[in-house]
Order: C-alpha cells, then sequence, then structure tokens
C-alpha cells in the first residue's frame, strides 16, 4: 500500500443541489497537480460520479451524505486517488454497460455516457461496498 | 456558457463560448432550442471557445444531431480546442457529427 501526503477530507451532509460545491471542494484540494490538460481529465471526471450520487444515490424525496477523501501517493510514479463514499441504496457504477461507440447517430442513446467518460478518463476505478455505504475510488497516474 | 445565433445565413451560424457543465447544462439545451426545430438545418457552430462539457453538455450536441439528421440537415462542429476534442472522440461522438 503506498504512503500518502495528507489528505484532504470532507463530509457533505445534505447533498442535494450541492454537486457544483462538491466537485469545487475536490478540485481545489492541493493534492490535485496544476497541470491544465490533467485537471480537465480529473474535473470532468469527478463531475460525472459526483453528480450521480447526488442525483440518484438516495431515494428521491430523502437525502443523505458522501464524504470525500483526495490524497497524493508519495510513492513515484504518483496517483491522485480520489475516494466518495456515500450511504445510499448499494449501486456500483462500473457495472453499467459501456455504450456502443460505433453505432450511427440516430442509434446513439442519448445519455449514459458519464460513468464511461471517467472509465476512460482515469487510470483505476474501484467500486466496494463498505458496511451500508458505497465506495468509489479513482486513481490518475501523475506523469512529470 | 453563451450560445450566439446568427440566422439569416446558410448554414446557420453558431458560436458557443465557456464551460458547459452540471451546473448550466439545461439552459445550453434551452439557447440551442431554436435550432433544433427550426426550418434551416443546416448548421455551423464554432466551438473555439468552448472550453469544457460533460456529458450533460454531450447530450444536447447529439440531441442537435439527430434533430438535424431529422430534417435533412448538417450539423458541422468547428476549431475544436483538442482536450475537448478528445471528449467527443473518446466517446465516439467524433464519428457521428462533423467536427472540422
Amino acid at each position: 500500500m503506498n504512503t500518502s501526503l495528507a489528505h484532504t477530507v470532507k463530509r457533505f451532509e445534505p447533498i442535494n443541489g450541492r454537486g457544483a460545491e462538491i466537485i469545487e471542494f475536490i478540485m481545489a484540494a492541493p493534492q490535485v497537480p496544476e497541470d491544465p490538460q490533467l485537471e480537465f481529465k480529473v474535473r470532468l471526471s469527478v463531475e460525472e460520479v459526483v453528480e450521480n450520487v447526488v442525483r440518484y444515490a438516495y431515494a428521491e424525496g430523502t437525502d443523505g451524505f458522501l464524504e470525500v477523501e483526495v490524497a497524493l501517493t508519495t510513492d513515484s510514479p504518483q496517483v491522485l486517488r480520489i475516494t466518495l463514499k456515500d450511504g445510499g441504496l448499494p449501486f456500483d457504477p462500473l457495472t453499467k454497460e459501456d455504450p456502443d461507440i460505433t453505432l450511427s447517430a440516430e442509434e446513439r442513446e442519448i445519455g449514459g455516457l458519464g460513468i464511461f467518460l471517467c472509465k476512460q478518463l482515469m487510470d483505476n476505478l474501484q467500486y466496494h461496498r463498505e458496511g451500508e455505504c458505497n465506495v468509489l475510488v479513482m486513481e490518475k497516474n501523475i506523469t512529470e | 456558457m453563451e450560445v450566439t445565433i446568427i440566422s439569416g445565413s446558410k448554414p446557420t451560424k453558431v458560436k458557443v463560448e465557456g464551460r458547459i457543465d452540471t451546473t448550466n447544462a439545461a439552459q445550453f439545451q434551452e439557447k440551442l432550442d431554436p435550432l433544433m426545430k427550426g426550418e434551416n438545418p443546416d448548421i455551423e457552430m464554432d466551438c473555439a471557445e468552448l472550453e469544457y462539457t460533460s456529458s450533460q453538455g454531450l447530450r444536447t450536441f447529439l440531441m442537435l444531431q439527430k434533430s438535424v439528421m431529422a430534417r435533412g440537415g448538417k450539423l458541422v462542429l468547428t476549431n475544436m480546442r483538442p482536450q475537448v476534442r478528445e471528449v467527443f472522440d473518446i466517446t465516439g461522438f467524433s464519428n457521428i457529427i462533423t467536427i472540422r
């Protein structure tokens, strides 16, 4: 297991309507390198998964928490690790079927691209259930 | 995020600027609404100042493409920035929407 620099951790609760705030908090963490290309990919990935949690994790009319942790390993190569933990309905986003990107415009369905984008833009995604919580770990390798 | 539509020209010229994200994707869709029905389904959209789009923005691009095709028109996106282009490439949108 890699050792990590100081983590940035925050628990948001409630989370309804706070997607943008949570995304900004993660992207402002000192562990996120100031590299525009990397920042673009990480932001897009974070936006897709955070929005998913905010919109769908908790049953309609209910609300809950989202705990975020941002860490940067000290090992080389460095890895930016963003962990999202929510207490919502059990949901593994990684089991969602990828869209067929070879279809024509007429055949393509509207939507369903968020998690797919995240999978493509990050280097490693892992989901597990921890007690009553969904935990999604997203990793991006930091190359010099 | 700003959308400027210059109608009267053929194709219809559109300029999209800024970022399309979770906070304004619905507005983006609203702003493109006139393009989803008008009589001139040929559209050239300048994306030089489009800085970012999430999957929710992509959704609207696909809706526009479907709508334009259904009316026998053509949608062309121009001057796209490399990072935005990558999002279109990854999702296969580069294959279904003309990017120049």
